[in-house]
C-alpha cells in the first residue's frame, strides 16, 4: 500500500475547496461576530466584509521590511499551521469531497499539529528582536502549557470511551441521535475540553499573550504588509480549523455545510461571550484557574470513563 | 626449594652483619640491606612459584630438633608464601624509597628496617603462641624505632605513644599466652586448635590472645596511637607499616582465629564491620593526605577481619577474598603511600601536584580503584564474593552496612583524587626517577594482580575482556596525537559492532548502533581537538568498552562488571570538565550507590549460585522476587537519573566538556534504560506489598518527566536546560517501559532512539556556540542565527523533533506513547505526562530563542559558525532525524516484531509506510507530503507577494516609544517565564537536593564530631584501649550467653 | 597451692596496679616505671602458673635424674617465658627512656599531654 491510498488528483481540488470555503466562511463569521459585539456595546461596528478588506490592504502596501529568513518563513510556518490543521481533519462527515487529507494520521496527529503553526510563528516573531514579540511567545507558551492539559485529559477519555483515535470513527459513533453526542454521552470530558477550547481562543479573559487593546504586544509585533495577511488569513482561519475538531470530538461533527456552519458558529460564540462579560487574567492567574478547575474535571472524566 | 627459614636468617643475618660495618660505610651498609631484602624476597617468591607449579609442597619446619610442642615449628604454605612476599618486596620497593633517609641515618637504622621485615616474616611462618608474641614484640621495637625516621618532630610522640599501647597490648598478650598454655599443656596454635574450648569464662585466656592481635589491627575506636604514626611518619615507613605490618598482623590474628574455632568467629566480624564503617566516616573529614590514608588503612584492615569473620561460612573462598582485599590494599596502599613522599604539600589538594606527571595520575587512580574494588582488581573480586556470601547466609543487614560504608569509602577517595585532578597546584612534586619507578611497579602489581585474580575467578576474567583491552591499550598510546587516537577509537568501536552484531537481539542491536555507531558518530566531534589530549580516550574508551560489554552479558557477573566499567569510565570523562569537581563526585557518588544496589539485587537473587545467569531472574519467586526488582531497579534508575536520585545529572551534564556532554547524556543514559529493559523483560510485575512494581515506576517515570521539564524551563545556563531535559526523556522512556505492554516498550524504543539523536546534537549545538561564545548563560547570547546557521538549523530540527510536533520523529513517539496508554489500566500518571509535554515547548522555546533569534550582542558581533567537525555530526543526525521521521518503520519494524514474540501480540500493522493500530492510523509519508506542499505553496504565495522586503538593521523597532540601541535592554531572555515562575515555581524546591544534603551533612557532621574521640594524648588512647577491650568483652559475653 | 594463688594474686595486683599508674601519671618517666611494675606482675602471673607444689627447678643435673624429671620438677616452659618476657620488656623499656630522653630534648617537657599535636 502506499503512503496515499486511493490518491487521485482531484483530491487536491476537493481539498482546496474546503480551504476556500472555510476561509471563506472564517472571514465573514469573525466580522460578524465582532459587529454583535459592537452593537451589543451600542456601536455601529465594522461592515462583515472588513476582513477582506483588510487583507487586501495588506497586502498591497508597498513598504516591506525583513528582519531575517525566520522572520520570513514565521508567518508561513503560521498559514502552513492552519491549514494543515484543517487538511488533516475531516471536515463534513460523510462527504467524500472534504476528507481532506485525514488518511495521513488521526486525532493525535491534529492535536499535536496544532503547535507547528505556533512555533514557527514564535521563532519568526523572535528574530525581529523585539521584545514585546518575546514577551507575548513567553505569556503564550505559560500559559498554553496548562490551557491545553484539560483538553488533554478530556481527548484522552474520550477516546477511551469510544476506543479509537480516528476521528471519522468518533464522529460515525456519534450519529443517530442528539443524544449520541459526547456532549450527552460524556459530559465531564466535554466540559473539560471546552475549558481549554476558551483558554486557547486567544479570547479574553486569556489574551494577555496577544493584548490587542493596549500597546501592541504579542509575537505579531513586528508583522506588516502580506507577513500579516498570511497571518490574519489564518486567524479567521485557525480558530474554525480548531472548532472543527471540537464540534467533531464532542458535537457530533457536521454532514452538511449547514450544520458546519451553525455548529462553528454556536461554538465560536461561546469563546466570545464569556470574552466579552469577562477581564482578563495574567498568565499566572490564567494557569491557577486551569489548575483549579480544568485539571480536577479532566482527571475526574479519565477516572470516570 | 630453599628452606624458608632463610628468610629469617638472611635479615637477621644481614643485620648482625651491618653491625660489624663501619659507622661511616652507609653505601656498602645500604647495599648489604638490599641484598638480604632482595633475598628474601627471592626465597618468599620462588615458594609461590613452587607451590602455584606443584612443584613443591607446603612444608613444617621444625626447629631444635625436636617436635612441637617441645620446640618451635614454622609452616610454609601458599598462603604464607605470598604474604611474605608482600611484606619482603614491600620492604624491598620501601627501601629503595628510603635511601636517602637510611643513609642519613647510618647502618643502625637499615638493621632495625631489616629486623621488622625479618619479624614480620616470622609472625607469618611461625605456629607458636609464644614465638608470636616474641615476634610482636620485636616488631613493635623495630616500628618505634623506624618512627624516627620521619624528620616531622612530632613523630616522636607518635612513636612513644605508639609505645604506650603496644605495653598495654603485651600485658594483655603475655597474660592471654600463659593462661592458654595452661589451660592447652601446649604453645602449638595446632594444638590448640585441635582441642576447642567452649566460649566460657574460662576461655577468657583465649579472648585475651585474640583481643590482642585484634588491637594489632587498630580497631576502630582504639586506634588514635596508629593514625598519628601514619600521619608523621615517614611515607616510606607508612607504607610498610599499612602494608607490610597490616597484612602480617591480619595473617597472624587469622591464625589463632582459626585456632579458637568457629565460635569467635563472631567477635572478628563485629569488630571488623564496626572499625569499617567508623573509620571510613571519620575519614570524610579529614583534609591531612596521609592521616586519611590512615584511616582508609584501618578501615581495610576491618574489612579483612570481617571477611575473617566469615570464614567458616565463607569455606574454600576465604583464601580468595581475604587475599583479594588484602593484596589490593597492600598493594594501594603502599603505592599511595609511596605517592605522598612526591608531593609537597600535605592538604588533599596539595596532590594536584601529580597532574604534572600522567603516570602518576594513572597510578593515583589505580590505586584508588583498588581500594575502592572496581574492575578488573582484586578487591572487585572478593566483594562481589564477599557480597553473594552475605546473601547467601542471610546476613542482609551485614551486606547493607558493608555496601554503605563502601560507598562512604569511595565518597572519601573520590573527593579527593577529583581535588588532585582539578586544583591548581601550590607546590610542584619532589621528583626522583627512583620513586616514580617504585609507584609505577607498584601499579603494574595491581594490574598484574587484577589479571591473577580474574584468571582465578569462577566467573571470567574481565583482564581479557576485548573490548576493555582495547581500551587499556589508549593508556600507553596517549602520547600519540589526538586524531590519530581518535580516528582508531572510531575504528574500533566500528569494528567491534561489525563483529559482534549478529548474536544480537532486535532490541540489543538497537542499543549497540546507539551506543556503538552513535559513540563512532560522536567521536567525529572530537577531531575537532588538536594536541594530543592526555587522559580522554582511555576512559570515553573504557566507557564504551563498559557498554559493548553490557549487551553481551548473560551472567549477573558480566553484567556488573560492565555496568562498573562504564561508571569509571564516564567518571574520569565528566572530571575532565572545567568546573565538574564537585559534579563528577556527586556522579561517582550515585552512580557508585546505584551499582551497590545491584549488585546487593544479584546477590539476593543468586542466592549462593555460583553463576548467576541473567535470564533466571525470570524464575525468581517467592518474598524474595520483589526486593531483588526493587534493588535492581534502583540501581538503574540512578543511571536514568529518576526523580530525587537526579541530583547528580544537571551539574555533570552540563559542566562536561563539549564532545563529553552528548557522549554521557545521549549514549551513557541509554545503559540505565537498557537495564531497566532486561529488568522487566526478565521480572515483569513484581508486587510489594500488595503494589504492583512496576505501577510505582510508572509513576516515578511520569514525575520525572513533568518536574525534569519545569526545572529545564527555568534554567538559564543552556547545557544544564538540556540536563533537565534529558531527565525529562528519560521519566518518558521508563515510564513506557513501566506500563508493562507492547506499545509502552515500543515508545520506550523509540525514545531512546530519539533521545540520542536530538540531545546529541542539541548538546553538540549548543556546545558549538559555546565554544564560539565562552559562555553557558543564554541571556548573554541572543541573535546567533545569522553568525551560527547551521548550529541554528540543528537546534531548530532538534527541538521540533523533540517537542513532539509533526512531520519529525518526535511526533511517531507520541503517537505511540497515545497508543499504550490506551491499553492500559492505568490513567492517573497519564495527568503529569500530559502536562510534561507542553511544558517543553517552554524550554526547547526558550533554548531557541534566547540564543540564536533576538538582539545580538556587541562582544559576539564577531563570531563564526561552530567548527566543523562540531557540526558535521550535527548535520548527520538531522540527516538522520528527517529520514526517520519519513520511515520509522526501517528500525522500528524489527524491533516491533521482536517485542510482539515476547508478548505474543502485533498491536501494529506495517502496511507499506503506514502504520496502523487498533485506535488510529500513522502515515509519515502522508504528513510529509501534505506539510511539504502547503509550506511551499504558502512560501511561494509570500515570495511572490514579499520578494522586495527591504532587508533592515537590528535596531529597526521601535517600542515603549523608543527606538532601542542597546542589546542587553533589548533582548528579552532573562527569567524568560517569569509568570510561569510565578505561578509554578513552587515546583523549584530543592526537594532532593535538600534531602541529598541533609544526609551528607550528617555524615559529615557525625564524623566531625566523632574524630574529636581522638584526641592526641597517648594515655588516653590507652584508656580507649582497655575500654574497648572491657566493652568487646561484655559484648561477646552477652551475645554468647 | 597458696603459694602460687598468693603469686599470681600479687601478679594481677601489680598489672593493676602498674597499668593505674600509667593511665593516671602524666609524667612520662612515671608512666614508664609504672609498665616495668605491670611487666613484672606479668611475669609473677608467669611463674606462677607454671609452678608445681612440691617440685624442684626443672635443671637436670644429679639431684634429678632424666628419668624421674617428669615427675620431680615444675613444668620449664613459662620459665622459659619468663626469662624471654624479662628481655622484651627490658628492651622496650630502654626504649620507652630513650624515647623520653628526646621527648624532654625537643620539647623540655616529659608531661604526656604536652605531645598532643597529632589528633583528630
Amino acid at each position: 500500500m502506499t503512503a496515499f491510498p486511493n490518491f487521485e488528483w482531484v483530491q487536491i481540488a476537493y481539498a482546496l475547496l474546503t480551504l476556500f470555503i472555510v476561509i471563506n466562511y472564517g472571514m465573514v463569521m469573525t466580522a460578524v461576530v465582532r459587529k454583535i459585539g459592537a452593537r451589543v456595546g451600542g456601536r455601529y461596528g465594522i461592515p462583515v466584509w472588513q476582513n477582506y478588506v483588510d487583507l487586501l490592504k495588506n497586502i498591497a502596501l508597498r513598504s516591506k521590511i525583513s528582519h531575517g529568513v525566520m522572520y520570513y518563513l514565521g508567518p508561513v510556518f503560521r498559514l502552513t499551521g492552519g491549514v494543515g490543521l484543517l487538511m488533516f481533519v475531516p471536515t463534513i462527515y460523510g462527504s467524500e469531497w472534504h476528507q481532506n487529507f485525514s488518511y495521513a494520521g488521526d486525532l493525535i496527529l491534529a492535536l499535536y499539529f496544532v503547535f507547528f503553526g505556533t512555533l514557527g510563528m514564535a521563532l519568526g516573531a523572535g528574530e525581529s528582536g523585539h521584545p514585546h514579540s518575546a514577551i507575548g511567545v513567553s505569556r503564550g507558551l505559560a500559559q498554553v502549557t496548562m490551557a491545553e492539559l484539560p483538553l488533554a485529559l478530556g481527548v484522552f477519555a474520550l477516546s477511551l470511551q469510544y476506543q479509537t483515535l480516528d476521528i471519522t470513527e468518533i464522529v460515525a459513533a456519534q450519529q443517530g441521535s442528539i443524544f449520541n453526542w459526547t456532549v450527552f454521552t460524556n459530559p465531564l470530558a466535554t466540559v473539560a475540553a471546552m475549558v481549554a477550547f476558551v483558554g486557547t481562543m486567544m479570547r479574553s479573559p486569556f489574551d494577555v499573550a496577544m493584548a490587542p487593546q493596549e500597546i501592541p504586544i504579542g509575537p505579531p509585533t513586528e508583522y506588516h504588509s502580506s507577513y500579516l495577511a498570511l497571518m490574519q488569513t489564518n486567524r479567521v482561519l485557525f480558530p474554525v480549523a480548531k472548532t472543527v475538531i471540537y464540534m467533531n470530538l464532542f458535537f457530533g461533527g457536521a454532514t452538511s455545510w449547514a450544520e458546519f456552519a451553525i455548529k462553528v458558529f454556536c461554538l465560536y460564540m461561546i469563546s466570545v461571550v464569556i470574552g466579552v462579560v469577562h477581564p482578563r487574567f495574567r498568565v499566572e492567574q490564567s494557569i491557577r484557574f486551569f489548575l483549579k478547575w480544568g485539571l480536577p474535571i479532566g482527571v475526574l472524566s479519565i477516572l470516570v470513563v | 626449594m630453599v628452606s624458608p627459614l632463610l628468610i629469617l636468617a638472611a635479615g637477621l643475618g644481614a643485620a648482625f652483619i651491618l653491625g660489624l660495618l663501619r659507622g661511616t660505610s652507609e653505601r656498602p651498609a645500604f647495599y648489604v640491606t638490599i641484598a638480604a631484602l632482595a633475598a628474601m624476597s627471592f626465597v618468599a617468591l620462588s615458594w609461590v612459584v613452587g607451590l602455584v607449579l606443584g612443584q613443591t609442597q607446603p612444608v613444617e619446619i621444625l626447629t631444635a630438633g625436636a617436635r612441637p610442642p617441645f620446640a618451635i615449628n614454622l609452616f610454609m604454605g601458599g598462603a604464607e608464601a605470598a604474604l611474605i612476599s608482600v611484606v619482603t618486596l614491600t620492604g624491598l620497593l620501601s627501601a629503595f624509597y628510603m635511601r636517602a633517609d637510611l643513609m642519613r641515618l647510618g647502618r643502625r637504622a637499615m638493621a632495625v628496617l631489616l629486623v621488622l621485615i625479618m619479624a614480620l616474616s616470622g609472625l607469618i611462618l611461625t605456629r607458636d603462641l609464644f614465638n608470636l608474641f616474641v615476634f610482636i614484640e620485636l616488631i613493635v621495637i623495630a616500628t618505634a624505632g623506624l618512627v624516627l625516621l620521619s624528620k616531622d618532630t612530632r613523630a616522636l610522640a607518635a612513636g612513644f605513644k605508639y609505645l604506650i599501647v603496644s605495653q598495654v597490648i603485651s600485658i594483655l598478650l603475655l597474660v592471654g599466652v600463659i593462661f592458654t598454655y595452661h589451660a592447652h599443656g601446649s604453645l602449638n596454635i595446632d594444638d590448640i586448635a585441635a582441642t576447642p574450648m567452649a566460649f566460657t569464662g574460662a576461655s577468657l585466656a583465649t579472648f585475651l590472645v585474640l583481643i590482642a592481635l585484634v588491637l594489632e589491627l587498630k580497631p576502630f575506636p582504639a586506634n588514635g596511637w596508629a593514625l598519628d604514626i601514619y600521619e608523621s611518619a615517614h611515607p616510606g615507613f607508612s607504607a610498610l607499616f599499612s602494608a607490610a605490618s597490616g597484612t602480617a598482623a591480619l595473617f597472624a590474628a587469622d591464625k589463632l582465629f582459626t585456632a579458637a574455632g568457629p565460635a569467635w568467629l563472631p567477635l572478628a566480624t563485629g569488630v571488623g564491620i564496626v572499625t569499617f564503617v567508623g573509620a571510613n566516616l571519620l575519614a570524610l573529614s579529614q583534609s591531612h593526605d596521609r592521616r586519611l590514608l590512615g584511616y582508609s588503612s584501618v578501615g581495610q584492615i576491618g574489612l579483612v577481619l570481617l571477611v575473617v569473620g566469615q570464614k567458616a561460612l565463607l569455606g574454600a573462598d576465604f583464601a580468595y577474598v581475604a587475599g583479594g582485599i588484602v593484596i589490593s590494599h597492600a598493594v594501594a596502599k603502599a603505592g599511595l603511600f609511596w605517592l605522598s613522599g612526591m608531593v609537597k604539600g600535605r592538604t588533599l589538594s596539595d596532590w594536584a601536584a601529580l597532574c604534572q606527571n600522567p603516570a602518576l595520575v594513572v597510578a593515583f587512580a589505580t590505586f584508588i580503584a583498588m581500594l575502592t574494588g572496581l574492575p578488573p582488581f582484586p578487591a572487585f573480586y572478593a566483594k562481589w564474593v564477599l557480597v553473594h556470601e552475605f546473601a547467601a547466609t542471610g546476613q542482609l543487614p551485614m551486606l547493607a552496612i558493608f555496601l554503605i560504608a563502601a560507598l562512604i569509602e569511595a565518597g572519601v577517595l573520590f573527593r579527593w583524587f577529583g581535588k588532585a585532578i582539578k586544583h591548581d597546584a601550590q607546590r610542584s612534586l619532589t621528583y626522583h626517577l627512583s620513586r616514580e619507578t617504585i609507584v609505577l611497579i607498584a601499579m603494574l602489581a595491581g594490574w598484574g594482580l587484577g589479571w591473577v585474580w580474574g584468571a582465578l575467578s569462577d566467573q571470567g576474567n574481565v583482564m581479557t575482556a576485548l573490548p576493555l583491552l582495547f581500551a587499556l591499550l589508549f593508556l600507553p598510546m596517549d602520547i600519540l596525537p589526538a586524531r590519530v587516537k581518535n580516528a582508531i577509537a572510531m575504528a574500533g568501536l566500528v569494528v567491534w559492532f561489525v563483529i559482534s552484531y549478529q548474536d544480537l537481539d532486535p532490541l540489543r542491536l538497537v542499543f549497540m548502533i546507539i551506543m556503538m555507531l552513535g559513540g563512532a558518530v560522536l567521536f567525529l566531534a572530537s577531531f575537532h581537538h588538536q594536541g594530543r589530549r592526555m587522559g580522554f580516550y582511555a576512559p570515553a574508551m573504557i566507557m564504551y568498552a563498559g557498554m559493548a560489554l553490557l549487551l553481551e552479558a548473560f551472567t549477573a557477573f558480566q553484567f556488573f562488571a560492565a555496568w562498573e566499567m562504564l561508571t569509571i569510565g564516564s567518571y574520569f570523562l565528566i572530571l575532565r570538565g572545567k568546573e565538574s569537581e564537585p559534579h563528577a563526585l556527586s556522579y561517582i557518588l550515585f552512580s557508585l550507590g546505584g551499582a551497590f544496589a545491584l549488585l546487593a539485587g544479584f546477590a539476593l537473587a543468586a542466592q549462593g549460585q555460583r553463576i548467576f545467569w541473567i535470564e533466571d531472574l525470570s524464575e525468581l519467586t517467592g518474598t524474595l522476587a520483589p526486593w531483588v526488582f526493587v534493588l535492581l531497579a534502583l540501581g538503574f534508575l540512578t543511571k536514568t537519573a529518576a526523580m530525587g536520585l537526579h541530583i547528580w545529572l544537571p551539574g555533570a551534564h552540563a559542566e562536561a566538556e563539549t564532545d563529553v556532554s552528548p557522549m554521557v547524556s545521549g549514549i551513557l543514559l541509554k545503559a540505565g534504560l537498557f537495564g531497566l529493559f532486561v529488568l522487566v523483560m526478565e521480572m515483569g510485575h513484581q508486587r510489594l506489598y500488595g503494589v504492583d512494581l512496576t505501577h510505582l515506576l510508572v509513576w516515578l517515570g511520569a514525575l520525572s518527566a513533568f518536574i525534569g521539564a519545569v526545572l529545564a524551563a527555568f534554567q538559564e545556563d543552556a547545557k544544564r536546560l538540556l540536563a533537565y531535559s534529558s531527565i525529562s526523556q528519560m521519566g518518558y522512556a521508563v515510564f513506557g517501559l513501566a506500563l508493562m505492554n507492547h506499545l509502552g516498550w515500543l515508545l520506550a524504543m523509540m525514545f531512546a532512539i530519539n533521545h540520542f539523536v536530538y540531545k546529541s546534537m542539541l548538546f553538540l549545538a549548543v556546545g558549538g556556540v559555546k565554544e564560539r561564545t565562552h559562555t553557558r548563560l543564554m541571556y548573554q547570547m541572543g541573535g546567533l542565527i545569522t553568525l551560527m546557521p547551521l548550529s541554528f538549523v540543528s537546534v531548530l530540527v532538534g527541538i521540533i523533533a523533540m517537542s513532539g510536533v509533526p512531520p519529525l520523529s518526535g511526533f511517531g513517539g507520541r503517537w505511540i506513547f497515545y497508543n499504550a496508554i490506551m491499553s492500559t489500566d492505568l490513567r492517573l500518571p497519564m495527568v503529569l505526562v500530559f502536562m510534561a509535554g507542553p511544558v517543553g515547548f517552554l524550554y526547547l522555546f526558550r533554548l531557541i530563542h534566547t540564543i540564536f533569534l533576538g538582539q545580538p550582542k556587541d562582544n559576539l558581533r564577531q563570531v563564526k559558525e561552530a567548527p566543523f567537525w562540531i557540526i558535521l555530526p550535527q548535520m548527520l543526525f538531522v540527516a538522520f532525524l528527517i529520514a526517520f521521521a519519513a520511515l520509522p518503520g526501517m528500525i522500528l519494524q524489527r524491533v516491533d516484531r521482536y517485542i510482539g514474540t515476547l508478548f505474543g501480540d502485533q498491536p501494529l500493522v506495517w502496511s507499506g509506510r503506514i502504520v496502523n493500530s487498533a485506535y488510529g492510523t500513522w502515515n509519515p509519508v502522508a504528513i510529509w507530503g501534505v506539510i511539504i506542499v502547503v509550506f511551499v505553496t504558502v512560501l511561494g504565495l509570500l515570495i511572490w507577494m514579499n520578494h522586495n522586503a527591504q532587508r533592515v538593521k537590528q535596531f529597526n523597532i521601535v517600542f515603549s516609544a523608543e527606538r532601542p540601541f542597546k542589546p542587553q535592554t533589548t533582548h528579552f531572555a532573562w527569567n524568560f517565564f517569569a509568570p510561569y515562575r510565578k505561578a509554578m515555581g513552587f515546583l523549584e524546591t530543592p526537594v532532593s537536593t535538600s534531602f541529598w544534603t541533609g544526609v551528607t551533612n550528617a555524615l559529615h557532621g557525625t564524623a566531625e564530631f566523632s574524630r574529636k574521640l581522638y584526641t592526641g594524648n597517648g594515655q588516653t588512647y590507652a584508656v580507649h584501649l582497655l575500654l574497648f577491650v572491657i566493652a568487646v568483652y561484655l559484648i561477646s559475653m552477652g551475645a554468647s550467653s | 597451692m597458696m603459694l602460687s594463688q598468693i603469686a599470681m594474686a600479687l601478679g594481677f595486683s601489680l598489672i593493676l596496679l602498674g597499668l593505674y599508674g600509667a593511665l593516671t601519671n602524666r609524667d612520662i618517666i612515671r608512666m614508664i616505671v609504672s609498665f616495668t611494675i605491670a611487666s613484672t606482675g606479668v611475669n609473677v602471673v608467669l611463674v606462677s602458673v607454671g609452678y608445681l607444689p612440691g617440685r624442684s627447678a626443672p635443671i637436670l643435673d644429679e639431684a634429678v635424674p632424666v628419668a624421674e624429671a617428669a615427675t620431680r620438677i615444675t613444668d620449664p616452659v613459662p620459665q622459659a617465658l619468663v626469662l624471654t618476657a624479662i628481655v622484651i620488656g627490658l628492651g622496650v623499656t630502654a626504649l620507652m627512656l630513650a624515647y623520653a630522653y628526646r621527648l624532654f630534648r625537643a620539647r623540655g617537657s616529659l608531661d604526656i599531654s604536652d605531645f598532643t599535636e597529632l589528633k583528630w
